[in-house]
């Protein structure tokens, strides 16, 4: 069985091979030719990925696949290897069969664009990259994958370079992404003078005898924190996600919702070892995602965008989340990420169902009543939003009750507020459900409010673009059965994922209590969808409109004004110091050292007066200092 | 066996009158013959070191006269070299005098 | 006779493509038979048997070259450059192209020299003489202020070797070595006394740190790029005028060991203030070789925290960034050369949406600048990341502070890339023709060997720095009798 496990490093090889072939040849191949190599290479990899399931799920080992060393110094080497074990196959799975989906999804959706052998290269090469990143044995090949995603991320979102504003948020999510980078490289040096090795299961293996608490282990838990907030869109670095979706909606769903963002989760619970013994570090992380998840979600509210709205509250899922690993409960985080990924990609690829029929209108108030002439997009998109919301029964559900049932007996959490995580948890669940209400129904439900010009040419469709929406569907129903509460029946994936994380301490309430705080998260969302109800039906947009002139409302819209204050706390004092320094250069350091130099032309000019060009003058120079040299030669002899 | 310090004197006697006439003549001419006698100056003050040191048994001397072949050897090369800037000079300026050569100055 | 040979080889092509000028077609055929006959000589340095030659017996000086250690790695990364470099002169130089690829030649020589001299005198004497094809290059072919340029570097140089050259003669004579030969300085001059040490040790820095080029004196480097050749041919020898860190590295820190771990703690700082300061001076230019000076002075930066941060991760990492950054840097100064080519100006501001009428010379373009800032996979990484991880483990703070370089680089090459080849386009632009697609050849091949087979050049210069980590630790704790030295390598 091993041997076949370790087929699945050839999946990103065939993604990269997939990008190779579109990069190269895709200009001279006739569509959908390229959606089609790229679609199989992905494809092909889910296989793969499957076969390395059942594999690791058969002996329960995790599997090394080695390539040779990458760096070397003294008794230091690295190796390049793949370790494929519980975390990282269910991390496969998600990547390569949601990615192949949306691969398909593209085939539909690009038709047409003069770019799509170079979309269909891209896309490879971030399935590829994402892969490495998942599958990497050491942080230095993970931080590979780890910027890999980030390049792609960068070329993705500005994939329609010629408007230089698409250019300019590629831009911005590719330099907020390098902050999260030197957190990441920071943590890896720190690791290396700590621990000596950079290899992950070495690391982890030894993180159990380090010093419980010390300040080291707490600074590379916050160092790798801040490199999963930069890749994770999280509180303080989020700002770049929702001007990411500048991008083409397929790249949204693929990259901004269903892999990449969570790349940070998955960090955290990878070095779970290390966390384990880093108390203080965990809580920061919790604490990072409860905030951010709230932020986000009020930010969610006031947007107008269709895919604004959808970043906003995948920044806030992916809050969920880190708090999720931040509570100790890794593997809650990680089938959030897993239900996430089937409920969110489905949002984004219907709202590009939507945005595909409109013709490219993104504003949801000239929208409305879709729902109707866009069966079954608008079938899918309930069922995602219902599994979003936290209904019962669909998988968002289970995952959800998950992650804030884990902040309510997280004993990691229990000195330093796990009360107040958890009633923060449940208040942004509620506005999760309200906002995500008013999305589907601003979009699909209630009045028509389309331009006429593009209400003629609303359209479902084609079958290339639905029939991944139904399958998302599915998977949005019943994924979430694999982590039943465990009070109820077996929780398959906290079992599972237990192999491959460290354990976290958490205290058992009575089964009564259990109930409780199950029937709590029911009525959170329920509360949620009824208040979305009563704004936006029985109030019809009247009662929407009074509340969006309170300053709650207004800093919703504008995401706390956090975009203005970076822009004259970094951008701004950032190219100041550039053209300071750049000034410094030519007037002062340059200026200084020509001084120092023009002072060589000086002694020049004085020393040329002596060249007269007289032959003789020379030849009396000459026999004068001759006649010196002997005097003194003479005179020494003297003196002897 | 006449004694080395009558050798030196004439020696001495040539050179300066080289160094005069280097100082002196105006004439491109005149002055390689200076220089000239200046360089066999030092050729007659060197063999008669050698024959000298070879007198008196310390050495085995033919250092002497080793560095006289080669002075003379080089002292023909520059003569050469120098009378064929001298010609084209000439040519250039139908005057030797080296007063008016002096382009090369700074 | 290798390494001899690669000396030589260009030397000779160099004179023969002299006297071939007139004839197009024989010079150019010439040029690119030389640098490939030494290109393969470079791939054959690594195990080839040091050579040595009696030169000057009395002042015990000896013509003694080795192509191992680090010097194969980096000796290669110049030949490999070297032949997109001609490629490019042979064509692009419009008057005088066979003196300017004779030149590039003697220099290539030259650097091989630098790199595999086992002799200080030897390293001396390649030094100086590479200063005057540099020189030359920029002073014949250069750009409009190119006396100006010419002047400042020759003045910067200049007066750095006259330090350097005091100390390296000082050095025989106080410390009684037997000869210059590298081995025969290491055996005796760590036992000078500190202060003797320091003083030499501040000499040849002064000499190096201006060729490394450490901040505040590093602006020669600007307008040196800014005024060569606008092809970008003679600025792919980037190590032509950035030997300063292999300077230190082979022979500043080994041969006087007590004195660099004195005056390394204020190199170190100032390396990582010079990572920093390149890193805004480029965000802060419009014009593009500017651009690709400042970007590269803060990689040389880094390149000083790996040196001086004096632990063997980082001396491994330093000259292999050397090495690697070679290629990447060289690579778009050339891209920069085939942009001016069609548009006449470097710059920044006047360009815009060239990936819509050119889109392989954006596609390459991108993967060099990419390499440019460190995206791992690609030539930089490896060797960037093993400066700061080594420098870190000896000096955190001086190593985080050049970490930080990483973002400006994100920055800048970003905004490169943005404003060169994305938004709207007004002036369309041929894409590449097949010559460049031959010059760019050599540069994605180096970018991804060097990005992706680190670890067996690693490896060959460790042999090297092992040895600078052995004369540093027995400096810092002579040995007790029966104990074994161990390195400064991880435990």
């Amino acid at each position: 069985m091993t041997d076949l496990v370790q087929w699945a490093a050839l999946a990103p090889l065939l993604a990269l091979a997939g990008a190779f072939v579109n990069g190269l040849f895709g200009r001279s191949l006739k569509e959908p030719a390229p959606g089609i190599v790229g679609s199989v290479a992905v494809g092909a990899g889910f296989v793969l990925s499957l076969i390395a399931f059942f594999g690791v799920a058969g002996t329960g080992e995790a599997v090394r696949v080695g390539f040779g060393d990458f760096l070397t110094a003294g008794s230091f080497t690295l190796a390049l290897g793949f370790h494929l074990d519980q975390l990282s196959v269910l991390m496969m799975l998600i990547i390569t069969g949601v990615g192949f989906l949306i691969h398909v999804y593209s085939i539909g959706y690009m038709h047409g664009d003069p770019g799509y052998s170079r979309y269909f290269a891209q896309l490879n090469l971030f399935v590829a990259s994402m892969l490495v990143l998942v599958m990497a044995d050491s942080f230095v090949l993970m931080f590979v994958g780890w910027e890999g995603v980030g390049v792609c991320s960068f070329l993705l979102i500005g994939f329609w370079y010629r408007d230089l504003a698409n250019a300019s948020a590629g831009r911005k999510a590719f330099i907020v992404n390098r902050v999260g980078d030197v957190g990441f490289l920071l943590a890896m040096f720190l690791t290396f003078k700590v621990f000596g090795s950079l290899d992950i299961q070495t690391v982890s293996a030894m993180a159990p005898t380090m010093l419980y608490g010390s300040a080291v282990l707490t600074g590379i838990g916050l160092l790798y924190l801040l490199a999963a907030a930069g890749k994770s869109a999280q509180l303080p670095l989020h700002v770049w996600l929702p001007d990411a979706m500048a991008g083409p909606t397929p790249v949204s769903a693929l990259i901004h919702a269903a892999t990449m963002v969570t790349a940070g989760v998955y960090l955290i619970a990878r070095t779970s070892a290390v966390y384990a013994v880093a108390p203080g570090a965990l809580a920061t992380v919790a604490w990072v995602g409860v905030l951010t998840a709230l932020v986000a979600a009020i930010a969610a509210v006031g947007q107008t965008d269709i895919k604004r709205i959808l970043a906003y509250s995948t920044i806030s899922q992916v809050g969920f989340m880190i708090a999720a690993v931040g509570a100790g409960a890794y593997w809650a985080g990680i089938f959030h990420v897993l239900t996430h990924a089937f409920f969110k990609a489905l949002l984004f690829l219907g709202a590009g169902s939507v945005i595909h029929a409109l013709g490219g209108e993104q504003d949801v108030r000239k929208m409305g009543g879709l729902g109707r002439r866009m069966k079954v997009t608008g079938t899918t998109a309930l069922i995602a939003t219902l599994a979003i919301a936290g209904v019962p029964f669909l998988s968002g559900f289970f995952s959800k009750d998950a992650i804030v049932v884990a902040t309510f007996t997280s004993g990691v959490l229990g000195g330093v507020g796990g009360e107040v995580l958890y009633a923060l948890l449940m208040i942004t669940a509620g506005i999760t459900a309200f906002y995500m209400f008013r999305w589907y129904y601003l979009v699909f439900a209630g009045e028509e409010r389309l331009e006429r010009a593009v209400s003629d040419k609303v359209h479902e469709s084609p079958s290339v673009m639905t029939v991944p929406l139904v399958i998302l569907a599915v998977g949005s129903v019943l994924v979430g059965y694999l982590g039943l509460p465990a009070f109820l029946a077996d929780n398959r994936i906290a079992a599972w994922l237990g192999h491959a994380t460290a354990a976290g301490e958490f205290s058992h309430p009575s089964v009564a209590t259990e109930w409780l705080l199950l029937l709590a998260s029911v009525l959170v969302a329920f509360i949620g969808l009824a208040l979305g109800y009563w704004v936006y039906v029985v109030g019809k947009g009247a009662m929407a409109r009074r509340l969006g002139n309170t300053p709650l409302a207004g800093a919703s819209r504008g995401a706390f004004g956090v975009d203005a204050l970076y822009k004259a706390l970094f951008v701004d004092t950032g190219s100041g110091t550039a053209e300071a320094v750049t000034l410094l250069d030519r007037e002062v350091v340059d200026r200084g050292l020509v001084g120092l130099s023009g002072v060589v032309p000086l002694i020049g000019g004085l020393l040329r007066r002596w060249q007269s060009g007289q032959v003789r003058a020379y030849a009396f120079a000459m026999l004068l200092g001759a006649a010196g040299l002997l005097a003194a030669v003479a005179l020494v002899g003297v003196l002897k | 066996m006449v004694g080395t310090e009558y050798y030196v004197a004439l020696s001495a006697i040539l050179f300066a009158v080289g160094g005069v006439g280097v100082l002196t003549r105006r004439s491109a001419i005149m002055l390689f013959l200076s220089v000239e006698l200046m360089l066999n100056a030092a050729n007659l003050a060197m063999v008669a070191f050698a024959r000298s040191w070879s007198a008196s048994g310390t050495l085995t001397a033919l250092n002497g006269q080793t560095a006289v072949f080669i002075v003379l050897a080089v002292a023909a090369a520059e003569v050469s070299v120098g009378l064929g800037i001298l010609v084209a000079i000439f040519r250039n300026r139908v005057s030797t005098d080296v007063d008016e050569l002096s382009e090369v100055r700074a | 006779m290798t390494a001899v040979l690669t000396i030589l080889v260009p030397l000779v092509t160099a004179a023969l493509v002299l006297l071939l000028r007139n004839s197009v077609l024989l010079a150019r055929l010439a040029a690119m038979a030389g640098a490939v006959a030494t290109l393969v000589l470079a791939v054959l340095l690594p195990g080839s048997r040091p050579f040595s030659a009696e030169w000057l017996p009395g002042l015990g000086v000896s013509f003694s070259v080795d192509g191992n250690g680090a010097a194969s790695v980096l000796v290669f990364a110049v030949t490999l450059m070297m032949i997109p470099a001609l490629l490019v002169a042979l064509t692009r130089v419009e008057k005088g192209a066979a003196g300017f690829a004779a030149l590039l030649l003697a220099a290539e020589a030259g650097l091989a020299g630098i790199f595999m001299a086992r002799d200080l005198i030897v390293f001396y004497v390649f030094w100086e003489a590479t200063l005057v094809p540099g020189l030359l290059l920029l002073g014949l072919y250069g750009g409009e202020k190119r006396r100006e340029a010419t002047t400042k570097y020759l003045v910067y140089a200049v007066t750095g070797s006259f330090f350097m050259l005091v100390s390296i003669l000082a050095l025989k004579t106080l410390s009684g070595a037997a000869s210059f030969d590298v081995i025969d300085l290491m055996l005796v001059t760590p036992d000078l006394p500190v202060v003797t040490q320091t003083w030499l040790f501040i000499g040849l820095a002064l000499g190096m740190a201006v060729k490394l080029p450490i901040w505040p004196l590093h602006s020669w480097l600007i307008d040196l790029n800014e005024q060569n050749h606008p092809s970008g041919a003679a600025d792919v020898l980037g190590s032509l005028y950035k030997v300063g860190a292999f300077g230190f590295f082979a022979w500043g820190i080994p041969l006087l060991p007590a004195g660099a771990s004195r005056v390394g703690p204020v190199l170190l700082a100032l390396a990582a203030v010079t990572a920093l300061y390149g890193a805004f001076g480029a965000i802060g230019s419009t014009h593009l070789k500017r651009f690709l000076a400042y970007g590269s002075l803060s990689h040389m930066g880094i390149i000083g925290v790996g040196i001086f941060g004096m632990h063997l991760a980082g001396l491994n990492g330093a000259m292999y960034f050397l090495a690697a950054q070679m290629v990447s840097t060289g690579g778009l100064f050339l891209v920069g050369g085939m942009l001016y080519h069609r548009r006449r100006t470097f710059d920044l501001r006047e360009y815009g949406g060239v990936a819509r009428s050119a889109p392989a010379l954006a596609a390459l373009g991108l993967l060099t600048i990419f390499a440019f800032i460190g995206v791992p996979g690609l030539s930089n990484f490896p060797g960037e990341f093993m400066s700061l991880l080594g420098a870190f483990k000896n000096a955190p703070w001086p190593a985080a502070v050049a970490t930080l370089a990483v973002i400006a680089a994100g920055v800048y090459g970003v905004n490169l890339y943005q404003r060169v080849f994305q938004g709207p386009s007004d002036v369309p632009v041929k894409d590449l023709d097949g010559l460049e697609m031959y010059v760019l050849l050599p540069v994605v091949v180096g970018v991804l060997w060097f990005g992706v087979m680190a670890a067996p050049q690693l490896r060959r210069i460790e042999a090297q720095s092992q040895l600078t980590a052995l004369q540093l630790e027995r400096v810092a704790a002579p040995p007790m009798p029966g104990e074994t030295l161990t390195l400064g390598g991880a435990e």
